[in-house]
């Protein structure tokens, strides 16, 4: 402060405060695709829009953290998986890692069995409750992957840096996720794959 | 990645590489392979075939879009200018 001259200290504050106002703007813009992903990595909407307007609340605050030129999506989306985690999730065991019979041609294999051919009617086998119901099966560690790169559009890589996990973790988690997902669509679909 | 090889049942390679092919992280070199499978063997195309319209299925069915309420909350939620 002290080597500042007097008319430079308002200029200052000037760009910042341009700054501040493009930065809560551009994340402002995000806000849908930023709901779309939380709305899925919490079970309720009230938990979403709570989730939501603490994520924003906490980026408005440390906006100077942002480094400009880097990915707003992914940083918005670290503080928003952060909270989630921190709201109570670190309480849950890690879900166990046992193997799973289920392989990826599982699902098309039972509605198959069912005598369908299933890759020319998905629609018309599965119901919107289905999928919404199957993915909250889906014990958290594996959905906050599946979400992140099937409905936030990820990359592996981006994935990765947002829940501060191994890119090799981001990839077992996926494929397991994705497994025990269709693992439920086939019990709502098929019935009991007991 | 294990590549298709001698000894390696081509569709349980193909089953493997079914992830990270539909989300275009396989390298060129399994890409290839890949694909050089899938247009031989209508086992595995057909199943590809269903796990990307079950992805798109999904990925739908799992949008739900905010309320202009929380559009406005969180418009609320910024600096005022002075």
């Amino acid at each position: 402060m002290g080597e500042t001259t007097p008319e430079a200290e308002p200029r200052k504050l000037a760009e910042e405060a341009r700054d501040r106002v493009r930065f809560e703007e551009e994340a402002l813009d995000l806000a849908d695709q930023v709901y779309r992903v939380a709305r899925r990595l919490v079970s309720s909407r009230e938990e979403a829009e709570d989730l939501v307007q603490e994520a924003y609340a906490r980026a408005f605050r440390s906006w100077q953290s942002f480094q400009p030129g880097t990915n707003l999506r992914a940083w918005l989306f670290r503080i928003l998986t952060n909270l989630n985690i921190d709201r109570g999730r670190r309480l849950q065991r890690a879900p166990d890692m046992q193997p799973l019979e289920e392989g990826d041609y599982f699902l098309y294999n039972k509605l198959e069995e069912a005598g369908d051919t299933p890759e020319e009617r998905v629609d018309e086998r599965l119901s919107q409750d289905d999928a919404v119901g199957a993915l909250a099966a889906v014990p958290h560690d594996f959905r906050d992957v599946i979400v992140l790169v099937d409905i936030g559009d990820f990359s592996y890589a981006d994935a990765a840096q947002i829940l501060d996990i191994p890119i090799g973790t981001v990839m077992s988690r996926l494929h397991r996720g994705r497994r025990i997902l269709k693992r439920e669509l086939a019990d709502r679909t098929v019935g009991s794959t007991a | 990645m294990m590549a298709f090889g001698p000894g390696v049942d081509p569709c349980e390679e193909c089953e493997k590489l079914l992830q990270p092919f539909l989300d275009r992280e396989l390298n060129e070199a399994e890409r290839v392979e890949a694909q050089r499978h899938l247009d031989d063997c209508s086992y595995c195309a057909k199943r590809y075939r269903f796990e990307v319209e079950l992805r798109r299925f999904v990925r739908q069915a799992a949008v739900e879009e905010m309320t202009p309420q929380l559009k406005e909350k969180l418009s609320a939620l910024r600096t005022p200018l002075l």
